[in-house]
């Protein structure tokens, strides 16, 4: 076989051999500039879509510094929310949201297996070590509708390890806070973890490959999984229900791999198989996000997908943050039992959360898409399943919503909805947004109006 | 007789209207109302239990489950706590002896029920291992795949293994690479690569003045010339030095370097060196160093190291190739049984034998044509014979057959014995975390595996393989947690001696003690205290003991009263601990009741405060402060027994080392416990441990019985775990006689069919559930 001349990206975007200067924070550096060129050009033409993530952080948050003493347009932030000063006018702060079925109602303990386990999927969880059950969340429900325009239907990202013996939250099986994403009642998606994994996962694995030498590879594995398809149908017939259902699931993998494949061949002869990648997870939580978020930026702006969760840490995370001279685990820090210097230390894990969020928004910002910025298609939420983490509160729920879903929404202000008012009912205002039209979803009361008035 | 027992069965069948009511109202009735209702009340719920339904006889059959609690907290003396009038022992012995009573009779009563577990798909370490078994390639699935997640402590539970698209892309991948790793049928590029890291550039790291790595992709397995450039050079009488090349930890060659002027240059002075290597695909860390080089000890500064002038470094490493290997691949003799060039009907054996081992089962000769099917596809394409084996092996990894453990119901109504075959899996996989080996499957396939003679010759022959490590690995390291000796992270500042040779230390301490009970068949009460352990110089010279040394393991006598059983290990002590900067007796105390007691406390009630970790250690100490904590009834009934038993480890720090004193308080070790057995030293606590034997082998059968069947314990388990409890204390409690039970017992050998159409129903998905606010 004769080599043929790959069709690389090459040129301004992608230097031959980038450079990794100085060890340790740079790596990985050099791809997340590479990529954003790269990719530019291959933005849809026409009407930008909306796109729409969720970032989860865990154990509430001090609400002291979160709420601003006043309604409407934004003046001075908060001390939680300062990072975002640069960006304010694209951030719309949304006081009073409920997640009902977070509380304990009659399962007693357990308020942080419950609350992620029931943050988008809106139903009270099973509490239950070995047999989980929720319900589809709502970040899944989009993807199944808008999903088949893009190479993914969704992203699940994540940043911390899960545990891996032991229980995690009073009866709660680790599965409803290693998780967010729902693709079933009994399916939870595990997020990607390492950025290496999920650069692979977006633009292959860069082995050195022809144009043909990856034809005759997706050929290849479509003949494969033909194969095994025919072979679980004949397996199926003679399961019983609960093992067929477990079979349901491997073949609706499939399916979704087989769909895949296709769109990846069309993307993955642009790439430059010797570009450097990030390798591994780095040790450092701040370039760990910052690759991260890089990468989603660039998934929404090549359009590789329109939906992401990124569940930043897990809740009940034990995470010291000696970069900010924090030796105390987060989780029992904010059961502080409201003495300040707790509190402080608390406060000042908030305020770094969302410093590094903030970075993720000035990405989002500077990148052009059509004559307005990407951030102005999105909607990115950042919350957290509880206010105050010392009283497992699920009221009042720190919500932020940033950029303007494609014009729709009214953003550089704080609203006040009605107390009790169901987180649900902000989703669904989202499903909106990104063209899925639902009337319930999980408790919902119906619709948040107001977003888009002044 | 005869005639006697289908009467009993008879009336049992009435089932809830049986339990013996006159029984119960004389010898239960009257304690609940008088001692327990005070705090298990509608008002109160303590411990999130209201006991007012529970007077009616009739739920000792209709919620066993609670029952099984109660009877478990009165047992264990822990019910009804200190400050509540005790009745008299005599009357609580007739209450428990009266529950037991009519548990055995429901229990005799009942149909026995194996109970049933879900297809299972092979959690990371399986598939790690069985690859590593069925083709001698090893494959690090824990780096590749996304985590497990895990239920009822252990992550090989059948229902929680699920697979996404994530995942199955990761399997469709992987099978590319493994098989590709097995067979190496796919031609090398025609021309080899060159792939060059550099000091310079930043991708050649420096770890000190003469070691570099880099982290690097091997693409294809093959050879690789391997060159190292080293610029400058040392004064004219300079030493050569040993250079060591090394790939993740593994020293590869080695190789003289000269370090003296060139004659023929004078300006810009360089060398360079090569190795020829075979190198294996993957990602890997590679390290250059000069070996002994005292030369470098004279530097002070980065400025003199690395100027060409003053010294001679490595600068760049460069890997070239592939080129074709002569390695002989181990994997390739296992897969390719005959010629397919030169025999008839090869390529059928070479695909059967290969199908048979990794589905576990004997395999279909129309299944052997569909793989067949690859290869004549391969080479209607103009591919080799080998690349459509190469394609066919892909097939078979990425099939449900071997990602999954599958199991079939002959007839869906009934309970049944698993198949031969199927039993050899739930061996293999329980005792190796692997597939059946061929003189396993062959034991099936024969149709005598059932028989007892010959599975418990099975079962001795595969504890005594090396394969067996893989019980303490992951039954062991997920019961006694040290799995997460990685993720914890106790504070540098405070514990500068937790080091990533300490963890691995503490790992192999718990492992080799677990190793050493299983392998000698030892009683399990040496699990609670024993008088050995195993350690190495630098672990014993953690622990204050003298007269070991040297890096490698060995059995230790103990001599002093300090340490003895897992509970006194100190990873088990720090991984139950899990505060960065303090010890939590709480915690500890859970862990016990938790893991080793099986009588784990009730969550805890929300909005319950923390302990002030600012205090610890100045203002009061922080057993003054649980004991103020404890004052309150209402967190004294939990925290009595958790709290006295995690005092009993106060003189352990947070990472398990021995101390007297935790900051400017003495440590008193003293409890009393619940039932009001008290100790004075860690060692009497142990004893202490010791008097509950019957509970802890109840509580490690229930965990062991949960790993190997691969789902929690249900009622319907109790009968089987009773007999097992009689058998093992009737032999003195020796390990082999728990696995060995386990194995006979109904639940491993049987299976519940599930009716086609009651489950279907059950799966409908449920309205969203109505709650009251």
């Amino acid at each position: 076989m004769k080599p043929k001349a790959p069709a690389f990206v090459t040129g301004a975007a992608l230097p031959r051999r980038a450079i990794l200067r100085g060890m340790g924070a740079a790596i990985g550096l050099p791809f997340l500039d590479a990529m954003a060129p790269a990719f530019a050009a291959s933005s849809v033409p026409g009407k930008p879509p909306v796109r729409m993530a969720f970032f989860y952080v865990p154990n509430g948050v001090i609400m002291d510094a979160w709420n601003p003493d006043y309604v409407g347009p934004f003046q001075a932030l908060p001390r939680a929310l300062k990072a975002l000063e640069p960006y304010k006018q694209d951030v719309l702060q949304i006081g009073n949201l409920t997640h009902n079925s977070g509380r304990a109602l009659l399962d007693g303990a357990g308020d942080h297996g419950r609350c992620c386990g029931s943050y988008l999927t809106g139903v009270q969880v099973k509490k239950s070590v070995a047999e989980i059950k929720a319900s589809v969340s709502v970040d899944q429900i989009v993807a199944n509708e808008v999903g088949k325009q893009t190479r993914f239907p969704s992203l699940e990202l994540g940043m911390d390890d899960a545990r891996q013996a032991g229980d995690c939250d009073s009866g709660y099986s680790c599965a409803y806070t290693n998780n967010m994403s729902w693709r079933s009642e009994t399916q939870p998606l595990p997020p990607t973890l390492d950025p290496r994994a999920l650069f692979e996962r977006m633009f292959g694995t860069g082995r050195p490959m022809t144009a043909e030498q990856r034809a005759q590879q997706a050929k290849d594995r479509r003949s494969i999984l033909d194969f095994v398809t025919e072979g679980t149908h004949k397996l199926e017939s003679g399961l019983g229900p609960s093992d067929r259902r477990k079979l349901d699931e491997y073949l609706s993998s499939i399916r979704e791999v087989e769909r895949q494949l296709e769109l990846a061949e069309k993307d993955n002869s642009r790439i430059d198989p010797h570009m450097d990648k990030p390798y591994g997870i780095p040790a450092d939580f701040s370039e760990h996000f910052r690759l991260m978020s890089g990468m989603i930026a660039i998934a929404f702006q090549a359009d590789l997908t329109r939906v992401v969760t990124f569940l930043v840490t897990r809740e009940g995370s034990l995470r010291p943050y000696r970069e900010l001279g924090i030796a105390d685990g987060h989780h029992p820090l904010t059961h502080h039992r409201n003495q300040a210097e707790l509190m402080e230390k608390v406060r000042k894990i908030n305020e770094y959360h969302v410093q590094q969020f903030a970075g993720f928004v000035e990405k989002m910002k500077s990148t052009k898409e059509g004559d307005r910025s990407l951030l102005d298609n999105c909607m990115i939420v950042y919350g957290a399943g509880l206010s105050d983490g010392n009283a497992h509160l699920h009221e009042d729920l720190p919500t932020l919503i940033v950029g303007r879903g494609g014009n729709t929404i009214k953003t550089g202000r704080r609203i006040l909805a009605r107390r009790e008012t169901p987180m649900c009912n902000l989703f669904l205002s989202m499903m909106d947004r990104m063209g899925v039209h639902m009337d319930r979803f999980g408790d919902s009361t119906g619709k948040l109006q107001g977003l888009d008035l002044g | 007789m005869r005639l006697y027992y289908w009467l009993v069965l008879a009336a049992n069948c009435v089932s809830a209207a049986t339990v013996d009511t006159a029984g119960f109202d004389a010898k239960v009735r009257p304690i609940l109302l008088k001692t327990c209702s005070g705090c298990h009340n509608a008002g109160v719920r303590s411990g999130d239990l209201n006991l007012a339904p529970y007077l009616d006889a009739a739920t000792v059959s209709t919620d066993r489950t609670t029952w099984e609690k109660i009877l478990r907290k009165i047992e264990s003396g822990e019910m009804p706590p200190k400050g509540i009038p005790r009745p008299p022992q005599a009357q609580l012995a007739e209450l428990t002896a009266f529950l037991h009573s009519e548990f055995a009779r429901a229990d005799a009563a009942l149909k026995p029920d194996p109970g049933r577990v879900v297809a299972r798909r092979l959690n990371r370490n399986e598939y790690r291992n069985t690859i590593r078994d069925l083709l001698a390639v090893d494959f690090p699935a824990e780096r590749d795949f996304p985590t497990d997640d895990s239920g009822n402590g252990f992550d090989n539970i059948g229902d929680i293994l699920t697979v996404s698209p994530v995942l199955m892309q990761k399997y469709l991948e992987a099978a590319e690479t493994i098989a590709s790793a097995a067979l190496g049928a796919d031609p090398l590029p025609a021309k080899p690569l060159e792939r060059a890291y550099e000091t310079k550039a930043g991708t050649l790291r420096r770890l000190d003045y003469d070691t570099v790595e880099a982290r690097h992709r091997v693409d294809f397995d093959g050879d690789y010339v391997v060159r190292f450039g080293f610029p400058g050079s040392r004064g004219a009488d300079a030493k050569a030095v040993m250079m060591s090349f090394s790939m993740d930890g593994r020293v590869l060659d080695s190789m003289e370097v000269e370090t003296k002027p060139s004659k023929l240059v004078y300006f810009d002075p360089f060398s360079d060196g090569e190795m020829r290597l075979y190198l294996p695909a993957g990602d890997h860390v590679f390290r250059a160093a000069f070996e002994n080089d005292d030369f470098v000890k004279t530097f002070t500064n980065d400025k003199d190291a690395y100027s060409a002038k003053k010294n001679k470094f490595i600068a760049s490493i460069t890997f070239i190739g592939p080129y074709p290997s002569k390695v002989e691949k181990p994997s390739r003799k296992r897969i390719l049984v005959c010629d397919p060039a030169s025999e008839e009907g090869c390529i059928e054996r070479i695909l059967t034998t290969v199908a048979h081992r990794a589905w576990r089962r004997p395999v279909t000769g129309a299944e052997v044509a569909g793989l067949a099917k690859f290869v004549s596809m391969a080479s209607a394409e103009g591919k080799s014979t080998e690349q459509g084996i190469q394609l066919a092996l892909e097939a078979v990894l990425v099939s449900p057959d071997f990602l999954f453990r599958i199991e079939h119901d002959p007839n869906p109504d009934e309970v049944h014995r698993v198949s031969d075959v199927e039993l050899a899996s739930r061996l293999s996989y329980f005792l190796w975390s692997s597939m059946p080996d061929d003189d396993l499957l062959s034991a099936a396939e024969s149709g005598q595996l059932h028989e007892p003679a010959v599975l418990d010759a099975q079962v001795k022959r595969m504890l005594a393989d090396p394969k067996a490590q893989a019980l303490s690995a992951n039954f062991a390291g997920q019961w006694l947690e040290i799995r997460n000796l990685d993720s914890i992270a106790p504070d540098p500042k405070l514990f500068p001696e937790w080091t990533q040779g300490l963890k691995n230390d503490l790992r192999t301490e718990t492992e080799m003690f677990f190793q050493y009970i299983l392998r000698e068949n030892r009683p399990i009460a040496e699990f609670l205290d024993a008088r050995y352990t195993f350690l190495n110089g630098p672990l014993a010279k953690f622990y204050g003991i003298g007269g070991v040394q040297g890096p490698d393991f060995r059995r230790v006598e103990l001599t002093t009263g300090q340490r003895g059983g897992v509970v006194t290990q100190a990873g088990v002590l720090a991984v139950a601990n899990s505060y960065p900067n303090r010890t939590s007796p709480t915690l500890r105390g859970k862990f016990i009741l938790d893991n080793i007691l099986g009588t784990p406390p009730p969550p805890a009630p929300p909005d319950v405060p923390a302990l002030d970790v600012s205090e610890i250690g100045t203002g009061v100490s922080m057993r003054k402060q649980l004991e103020q904590h404890r004052s309150d009834p209402y967190c004294a009934s939990c925290h009595s027994k958790m709290d006295t038993l995690g005092f009993g480890l106060e003189n352990y720090n947070a990472i398990g080392k021995w101390r007297t004193a935790d900051g400017w308080f003495p440590v008193d070790p003293s409890g009393t416990m619940p039932d009001g057995k008290s100790f004075q030293t860690p060692a009497e606590m142990r004893s202490v441990l010791l008097d509950s034997l019957p509970l802890f082998s109840r509580c490690l059968t229930e965990k062991m019985m949960t790993y190997a069947l691969g789902r929690g314990m249900q009622a319907s388990d109790n009968r089987a775990l009773d007999e097992i409890g009689t058998v093992l204390a009737a032999d003195r409690y020796r390990f082999q006689t728990l696995i060995s039970q386990i194995v006979h017992s109904l639940p491993f050998q049987s299976r519940r069919g599930e009716p086609a159409g009651r489950s279907i129903a059950a799966l409908r998905p449920d309205e969203p559930k109505e709650k009251v606010h």
